[in-house]
């Protein structure tokens, strides 16, 4: 069972990375977007081998809504959004990739060096863990589950504060 | 064996959208990037809680407010992008030396 589940976490993750690097290698946007899609229902789906039931259809739900928005605002948004222009949309390429790889490296040695104690075999049934998830957000993590809607609330407002345009009527008078 | 595949594959997700948002020019791309980068820490939640402890709800707590940060993010930055497009005609990084300040 064990074998079987590391065999679907690396399938599912080599997906997910390929999709990850087609989002930055290819010139259609639409493609970028679903690209993009494609790589978090894969993140999605590995949270569904990890048998965190209900993050996965909850990763996989918004991801489907938010890339299909992202390809919209991406054809509004960029100069060359069909990629049929060969513009070049990067740059200080070097440095980015030596950064990533550095970076990448270093959290690869925190992994490898580190002993991560023993792995716990059986998860909690679904059911038990949305129960628990439940008393949890009503009990221990409050405040931070309504901090989380606090801030939803404040970025809707900045975000039509930002987009809208905001007639002043005081300056017209004088 | 099975925790260091799951922490491997995020890393790389996060190497990748660390370059993505050092490297691309647009700022739509440039969320992308950083979706990546949030998509990979999440993975690494879940990963921890599963197999190291699967009794500790905290952790699914932490992945769903990451999820509550993914979309204000792109909200934001999406309302950012409007009206940059609306006043300068183009969200590109490079030409937006005037909001140094």
């Amino acid at each position: 069972m064990m074998e079987l589940r590391i065999i679907l976490l690396i399938v599912i993750g080599l997906i997910a990375i390929w999709f990850g690097w087609r989002v930055f290698r290819t010139d259609s946007m639409v493609r970028s977007a679903f690209s993009l899609l494609a790589s978090m229902v894969a993140v999605g789906a590995m949270f569904l081998v990890m048998e965190a039931e209900f993050l996965g259809v909850l990763q996989i739900m918004m991801m489907g809504t938010e890339m299909s928005i992202m390809a919209i605002f991406m054809m509004m948004y960029m100069m060359d959004p069909g990629g049929l222009g060969q513009m070049d949309m990067t740059h200080q390429e070097k440095p980015s990739i030596v950064v990533a790889v550095v970076s990448g490296g270093l959290a690869l040695a925190v992994i490898l060096l580190t002993k991560w104690g023993s792995i716990v075999s059986q998860a909690p049934p679904p059911a038990q863990q949305n129960y628990d998830l439940g008393i949890e957000i009503m009990e221990r993590s409050m405040m931070i589950f309504e901090s989380a809607g606090f801030s939803i609330l404040t970025a809707m407002v900045a975000a039509l504060a930002t987009a809208l345009i905001i007639h002043n009527n005081h300056k017209k008078k004088d | 064996m099975v925790l260091t595949v799951a922490l491997i594959i995020g890393t790389a997700l996060f190497g990748i959208g660390l370059y993505g948002a050092l490297s691309q020019t647009n700022l739509v791309m440039i969320m992308m990037g950083v979706e990546l980068m949030l998509g990979a820490s999440m993975l690494n939640l879940v990963a921890f809680w599963r197999y190291l402890h699967p009794d500790v709800y905290s952790i699914q707590m932490f992945v769903l407010v990451v999820m509550t940060v993914m979309a204000l993010e792109a909200a934001v930055g999406f309302a950012i992008g409007t009206q940059r497009f609306r006043s300068k005609g183009s969200v590109e990084s490079e030409e937006s030396a005037d909001l140094k300040g």
